[in-house]
């Protein structure tokens, strides 16, 4: 990891409750910046504790944190510092939302900050848009859904523009959906260069999102290294009372069977397609396109006049903004999570696929998919639309 | 899901006229109930503004009754008592109950009278206010008045915690009923007791977790309270100081407490 520049470090890192309880042992690692990092490990491992230090709230029995190189001051003001550059959005919203209101909750950071009361508005509305969420401002959070109440904590944090974004097991009560819809936001977030840090015991969450996975157990860092080096190691696995992903198995499954075979287990299902079906063997079926449409303001009739023209494509939106947009438009959607993997796969069995997305997803959108089609030689081809 | 007073105050028709108004009105019609010397211009409040809270505001008329009927239970036990146990004058009935004779005489009806008007009224003041105005908009109110700030910003956090609280109670209570906690005075009582105490401590622990998501957001003593956008406009205005008007002039002309 030469040449990245680690913005977390720890150094020796050892914890103890009141009461003796050792929540961390000696704990050195550092994290780089931009990356996406999961604490994975099983109840009382430390993982919260970990990242309470991470933002000064607790202070180590010994040891030390580094941020961006400097070690971590206890202060007022160095506190301050790097609580605003290190969020923290709480495992239980009801925690993390104590004002009345949600423009109160999200105002609180920036007020704090000092800002001028025209800048906090201003922060407000874009950290409430951002996470879709513009026009709840005067809405009490108990009116709120779960999903709802996790995005106001994300704008909350979000307002106080952070490097660094702290999330307790994001995903923890929220429905399925919600939680896909939440991972993707910080996926957004973290291609818009913030550095995130979930802690999670969901393992195939944390296979396929995260960059790097930080195993731990008993206050003990006992792994690092990408997904498929920490879950292949089914006795470390078993050790830190966690499973294996439900693909990791899959895959282990296939290959001692001899029907897969490859230097490293898939990430996603698509990868696991791709292991089953290699795409560069000419399956002599035609491949689908993918379009990818910038809604950047696009108004309602541009769309119904896409979708029109569109009809027989599978249609995903992807990030919070189109997917507002297809909401408001009254357009179903096929996809609404996952929406990259997904239209490949269907581009893959000969069908069409839209994707609507906006402003650095549409790049990063084109990437993936040239990515992809260069490193299996599927060959499918990602057309960015004009507008209509 | 509209079981809470809130639940109104955040969805009702007269949700967006300004707060303020609807505050003075409310507050100035509690008055005139309290200082009228006559039940007249306390029924004339409590006929005015529940119709104002069923037409305007379109809460719906079963629910309204409902609430009235906790409070008006009460004032009507009180009422009685004040009834037999006050006053000179005229006896209008009596009854012998164990030699002792319970009467009911002028005075202390009209006082009784006058007793159960005034709460009614008044209680249909409280109720207007209550839903048609969310807690958010008074502390709004509130602060424009130069409340201290301590206490406006103490309020609010009591009034979003309220409703954390009220959603574990009510868990407790199901986990409890599940197991058969409520069978019985004495298990009641019991399991009552419990509740609290966990309660209690629950709200110690949730207060501990409030200081650090307070100081994780670099809590510097400020809140922000958002400020209220809506003016009332001259319509408004004239509708409530004509009803006012007419509220106190009612109170000022019936001064004999002849209606008995």
């Amino acid at each position: 990891m030469s040449g990245m520049t680690s913005i977390i470090e720890t150094r020796d890192l050892s914890y103890s409750y009141g009461d003796g309880t050792q929540a961390l042992r000696n704990v050195s690692i550092s994290l780089q910046a931009g990356r996406k990092v999961a604490l994975v490990g099983p109840n009382g491992a430390g993982k919260s504790t970990l990242m309470l230090m991470m933002n000064g709230i607790l202070r180590p029995s010994s040891g030390e944190i580094l941020f961006a190189g400097r070690p971590l001051q206890y202060d007022a003001s160095s506190l301050r510092a790097v609580r605003r550059a290190v969020g923290m959005v709480f495992q239980n919203s009801d925690d993390q939302l104590f004002a009345p209101t949600v423009y109160q909750d999200v105002a609180f950071g920036p007020t704090n900050l000092g800002y001028p009361a025209e800048k906090v508005k201003r922060y407000v509305g874009f950290a409430l848009q951002y996470v879709g969420l513009s026009g709840y401002e005067r809405r009490p959070p108990h009116h709120l859904s779960g999903g709802e109440k996790k995005r106001v904590a994300i704008a909350g944090i979000l307002a106080m523009e952070p490097q660094v974004m702290i999330l307790d097991e994001p995903t923890s009560n929220l429905d399925p959906a919600s939680s896909e819809e939440i991972m993707e936001m910080l996926d957004e977030l973290n291609q818009g260069g913030k550095t995130m840090i979930i802690s999670t015991h969901d393992v195939d969450l944390a296979y396929r999102w995260a960059d790097e996975i930080i195993l731990m157990k008993d206050g003990d860092v006992i792994r690092r290294g990408s997904g498929p080096e920490v879950f292949m190691d089914a006795d470390l696995i078993r050790d830190a009372r966690l499973k294996p992903p439900l693909v990791v198995d899959i895959y282990q499954e296939l290959v001692s069977r001899g029907i897969a075979s490859g230097a490293r287990p898939p990430r996603n299902i698509l990868e696991l397609c791709d292991l089953l079906q290699p795409t560069g063997e000419g399956r002599g079926r035609p491949l689908g396109k993918i379009y990818i449409w910038d809604v950047d303001d696009a108004d309602g009739v541009e769309i119904k006049s896409m979708i029109d023209r569109m009809e027989n494509c599978c249609k995903g939106a992807m990030g919070t903004g189109a997917k507002l947009l297809a909401e408001r438009s009254g357009i179903p959607m096929d996809f609404t999570y996952g929406v990259i993997d997904k239209c490949i796969l269907k581009a893959l069995i000969g069908k069409d696929a839209l994707i609507m997305t906006s402003g650095g997803m549409v790049e990063h959108t084109m990437k993936r998919i040239s990515d992809y089609s260069r490193e299996s030689g599927a060959g499918i081809e990602a057309i960015r639309t004009p507008r209509p | 899901m509209h079981n809470l007073l809130d639940d109104y105050a955040h969805d009702n028709a007269l949700r967006d006229v300004s707060a303020r108004l609807k505050l003075l009105l409310g507050l100035a019609s509690m008055l005139i109930c309290v200082s009228a010397p006559t039940p007249a211009a306390a029924l004339f409040v409590a006929a005015t503004l529940s119709l104002a809270v069923v037409l305007l505001a379109r809460i719906p008329g079963r629910v309204y009754f409902h609430l009235l009927l906790l409070p008006l239970s009460f004032a009507l036990l009180s009422a009685c008592v004040v009834a037999f146990m006050h006053g000179d004058g005229r006896t209008l009935f009596s009854l012998p109950i164990f030699g002792l004779d319970l009467a009911v005489k002028e005075e202390g009806a009209n006082l009784a009278l006058l007793l159960l008007a005034r709460t009614f009224g008044g209680m249909c003041s409280l109720y207007f206010i209550a839903l048609t105005t969310p807690m958010i908009e008074i502390f709004a109110t509130l602060r424009y008045l130069h409340l201290p700030t301590s206490f406006i910003e103490l309020s609010m956090m009591i009034y979003r915690y309220i409703f954390v609280f009220l959603d574990q109670a009510a868990r407790i209570h199901s986990a409890q009923v599940m197991r058969l906690g409520d069978s019985g005075a004495r298990r009641s009582l019991d399991s009552f007791a419990m509740l609290s105490s966990v309660l209690f401590l629950r709200s110690w622990e949730q207060g501990e977790r409030l200081i650090i998501a307070m100081d994780s957001r670099c809590y510097d003593g400020k809140l922000d309270i958002m400020e209220q956008a809506v003016k009332a406009t001259g319509r408004q205005m004239l509708a409530v100081g004509a009803h006012l008007a007419l509220a106190s002039s009612i109170a000022v002309l019936c001064r004999e407490p002849s209606l008995l």
